[in-house]
């Protein structure tokens, strides 16, 4: 490469130090002695690099007179005429005059004539004869002398270029997050909420994730994230956290989904750790939403509603069932969710599956401040007894600023928050064995506030709060009203890694089961990211 | 009340308007913004999305771009992996079939260019490479003209009603970058074959254009921030090659610079990739214009 560059440079020269030197003396300012001096320079400089290089030279001009010769034979022949035959057995001899059918083919190796750009016969006419430097360069294109990009000439009969080659079918990603944590809480599954928050003392692997994405077809892209998580007994389970197709082409901007993926409510919901700006979820994300966020298989319809601002309404229909569906059909641990022994209850239509409405909605306040907000509903029957129902209600706003000079992203303020409320219908559970039903009216809120102070370096703080409608009856410890305050100091060498080190306050309020009690946990945390960059949402 | 679902309404049909008479061209980054402006000059409407001082490798996939991406008839953009951390969530929530991968209403810009730097060994150890080769080839004037003929093309191919003055204001542009290439290279003549100093290595293509070798970067690999073991290298080769000029653009660390200058005597200078983030440069000629005046004056002390 330096070879060819130092060529390249000297041929500029000689072509400009010979125009100099023959017709120009106009351009050459009179009284600049010194310029004249550097060009005398420049010419010892220039003999020293032809002694040195004339070997090269000769070997590439021989190439080019070579490839001419293919050129030229292949005029002679152009394509759609007859072909004539090709020589049969044996090599011809060095005599012979060259194969009608081209053995050689400059086009496959593009670098080779691409490096001697400025003394090549011009592509097009476009330099005029007077000047003294160079307009057009061969080089500079990947289809050859011919420029490619002319109107009229198609870029894609040559061969592939550089430029416009692109990866592969699939996109695939690879990203593991491991945890360190300490805590006062022998148990830290009480307290940390989402199912791949760290989840015991001493090492956490709660999040190794397979990401893959590309274009099916003209009328449909894929998505799947395949997760493995380390249990407590280093067990590996995997989950197919999402897996889904959605259109690419209807009109009027409305987009279809089918699948498994995570349900359109809220903002962290439909998110995926790494993105986060903590260790762990939010408490009304994991008490309410559910341990592993709200998802299932189900269809979305999605539309974009033509305004002058960003408006989006989403409809999703899903199972709601199971574990992912934690506040609807969810048969809970053992069979119980709060105290009540689960019902079986099968799909008998629309009415027993989980419906989330969403609409959202975003604004520049200015050319460096964006917010997004939106309101989210999610509906549909739960297990702990006949007709019994709950309804989620949500809203989110996002806010961001980024200077008009940022490097790297940096520096950033984001504040994000999030309120849910629920409405909870627990039955009497299987067979009318609970002694009563009860209607939950819960609700909870997160805000946290980010700050990217210094390329690298982001400093967070977050204050967390769940409110659990008091019982005398339901004894479950995760119906215990709770705070949280977090802060924490997140260092990203490179955007696919991450340090990120988080203190964590716990105060959870006492029931009529549960006694009150302040824990502390300290964590910390390791990303990396190998393949395809990820792209971000905002 | 009343007033605003007025205004709203009026904005609506505004908008409406004004897509059905002009062409709607989106473009990623200010630099083809601004030869499509001189391409489409009254027939064309044209936004950019990255703001010109900001990095273009990091620019936040802000709502508000997918509706213009939604209303765009055209969309220019870069490719080689420029773009690939926003673009394509964008372009997933526009949903506009006009500017699939293939169609005549996406330009990508690198489609048939040579890229320098292509890796041979595609490995993220050597720091945030691409590899499809180094995306910042605009600010060759050379490259720009040929971006220029196929923006023209793609625009003649939308909108062939105006197809003629698509191709008279590609000629014009053509030739305006041949008569100022003439002046460049006369301004920079002087200093051909001189070494410079550069924050990030964008520069590789101006440099072979003008013939300067661009070789010494403050950043110890692209995207990596500087440590203070790599500045102190910078210092000792910058002094031992007698550099005069480092290059550095709105969105980098200008202090760290500044402080690689100020032990070696050599020159800040402030440079840009994309026009309108230096003053007075609106044009793509006049931003080379500007960067080609600040780099003589630092050369000649």
């Amino acid at each position: 490469m330096s070879i060819s560059k130092t060529i390249s440079a000297f041929l500029t020269i000689v072509l400009i130090s010979s125009r100099l030197d023959a017709a120009e003396p106009a351009l050459v300012p009179a009284s600049n002695e010194a310029i004249q001096q550097q060009l005398l320079e420049m010419q010892k400089g220039i003999q020293d690099m032809q002694s040195r290089h004339q070997a090269e030279i000769d070997a590439l001009k021989k190439q080019l007179a070579d490839q001419q010769t293919v050129i030229d034979s292949l005029k002679q022949n152009p394509p759609g005429s007859p072909v004539p035959p090709v020589p049969t057995e044996g090599k011809p001899s060095p005599g012979d005059p060259p194969p009608a059918f081209p053995t050689t083919d400059p086009t496959l190796v593009p670098d080779s004539v691409g490096v001697l750009p400025t003394n090549n016969p011009p592509a097009s006419g476009s330099t005029t004869p007077g000047n003294l430097f160079p307009t057009t360069d061969p080089s500079v294109v990947t289809n050859g002398p011919v420029a490619g990009l002319l109107p009229g000439l198609s870029t894609s009969s040559g061969p592939p270029g550089v430029g416009g080659a692109k990866g592969s079918y699939l996109n695939m990603s690879f990203d593991a997050v491991f945890a360190g944590a300490a805590s006062t809480d022998p148990n830290l599954g009480s307290l940390e909420v989402g199912d791949h928050d760290p989840q015991q003392r001493g090492f956490n692997a709660r999040n190794i994730e397979l990401a893959l994405d590309g274009a099916v077809d003209p009328y449909f892209e894929g998505f799947a994230n395949i997760v493995f998580k380390l249990d407590n007994n280093n067990e590996t389970s995997v989950e197919v956290e999402k897996a889904f197709g959605q259109t690419t082409s209807l009109p009027y901007g409305l987009q279809a989904k089918g699948g498994q993926f995570f349900s359109p409510f809220g903002r962290l919901n439909p998110t995926h750790p790494h993105t986060w700006d903590f260790v762990d979820a939010p408490l009304v994300n994991g008490l309410m939403l559910g341990p592993d966020g709200l998802r299932g298989v189900g269809a979305q319809i999605a539309w974009v509603i033509p305004a002058p601002f960003y408006a989006q309404a989403l409809l999703a229909v899903q199972n709601g069932q199971g574990g992912t569906a934690y506040s609807f059909r969810n048969p809970g641990e053992d069979g119980t969710f709060y105290g009540r022994q689960t019902i079986d209850r099968q799909t008998d239509g629309l009415s027993d599956m989980a419906i989330t409405p969403r609409l959202e909605a975003s604004f520049d306040l200015s050319p460096t401040q964006t917010i997004l907000g939106g309101v989210s509903a999610a509906f549909g029957p739960n297990d702990t007894g006949e007709n019994c129902r709950t309804q989620i209600y949500g809203v989110d706003l996002f806010y961001k600023w980024k200077p008009a000079n940022a490097e790297g992203g940096w520096p950033f303020v984001k504040w994000q928050s999030e309120a849910m409320f629920r409405r909870y219908e627990a039955g009497h559970g299987l067979d009318e064995s609970f002694p009563v039903a009860e209607t939950f009216h819960d609700w909870g809120a997160y805000s946290q506030v980010v700050w990217g102070f210094h390329k690298g370096w982001a400093a967070g703080l977050r204050g967390d709060y769940m409110h659990m409608e008091p019982s005398d009856i339901t004894d479950d410890p995760q119906r215990q009203s709770r705070y949280r305050l977090s802060t924490d100091l997140t260092w990203y060498p490179s955007e696919f890694s991450k340090l990120r080190l988080q203190y964590n306050h716990d105060m959870l309020e006492s029931t009529d089961f549960e006694p009150s009690r302040d824990e502390d946990s300290v964590f910390l945390m390791y990303e990396f990211s190998l393949g395809a960059h990820g792209a971000h949402k905002y | 009340m009343k007033l605003s679902i007025t205004i709203l309404l009026t904005t609506l049909a505004a908008c409406t308007g004004t897509a059905r008479a002009k062409l709607n061209v989106v473009t990623t980054l200010a630099d083809y913004a601004a030869i499509a402006r001189e391409i489409g000059g009254d027939h064309v409407e044209i936004t950019s999305m990255a703001k010109p001082t900001e990095d273009p490798h990091f620019v936040d996939a802000r709502p508000s771009f997918v509706v213009k991406l939604r209303a765009a008839d055209i969309l220019i953009e870069g490719g080689a992996e420029l773009e690939v951390g926003w673009l394509p969530p964008l372009l997933q929530t526009a949903r506009n079939s006009k500017l699939e991968t293939g169609a005549v209403g996406r330009v990508q810009a690198s489609e048939g260019i040579r890229l320098l730097d292509v890796p041979a060994t595609l490995s993220r150890a050597a720091g945030d490479v691409h590899a499809s080769g180094n995306p910042h080839f605009m600010i060759d004037p050379i490259i720009a003209k040929a971006v220029a003929a196929h923006i023209a093309r793609a625009f003649a191919t939308a909108d062939p009603a105006n197809a003629a003055s698509y191709v008279t204001n590609e000629k014009k542009f053509e030739s305006t970058i041949d008569a100022k290439l003439q002046e460049w290279g006369k301004a920079l003549l002087p200093f051909r074959g001189q070494h410079l100093a550069a924050y990030h290595d964008d520069w590789l293509y101006f440099a072979r254009r003008f013939g300067f070798e661009v070789d010494v970067f403050l950043e110890p690999k692209p995207g990596v921030p500087p440590s203070p073991k790599h500045l102190a290298e910078v210092i000792g080769q910058i002094k031992s090659v007698h550099i005069k000029a480092i290059l550095v653009e709105p969105f980098h660390n200008r202090k760290i610079a500044e402080k690689v200058a100020s032990s070696t005597g050599a020159h800040v200078v402030d440079g840009a990739q994309y026009p309108e983030a230096l003053p007075n440069t609106a044009t793509y000629v006049q931003l080379i214009d500007v960067l080609v005046a600040r780099l003589t004056t630092a050369l000649k002390n």
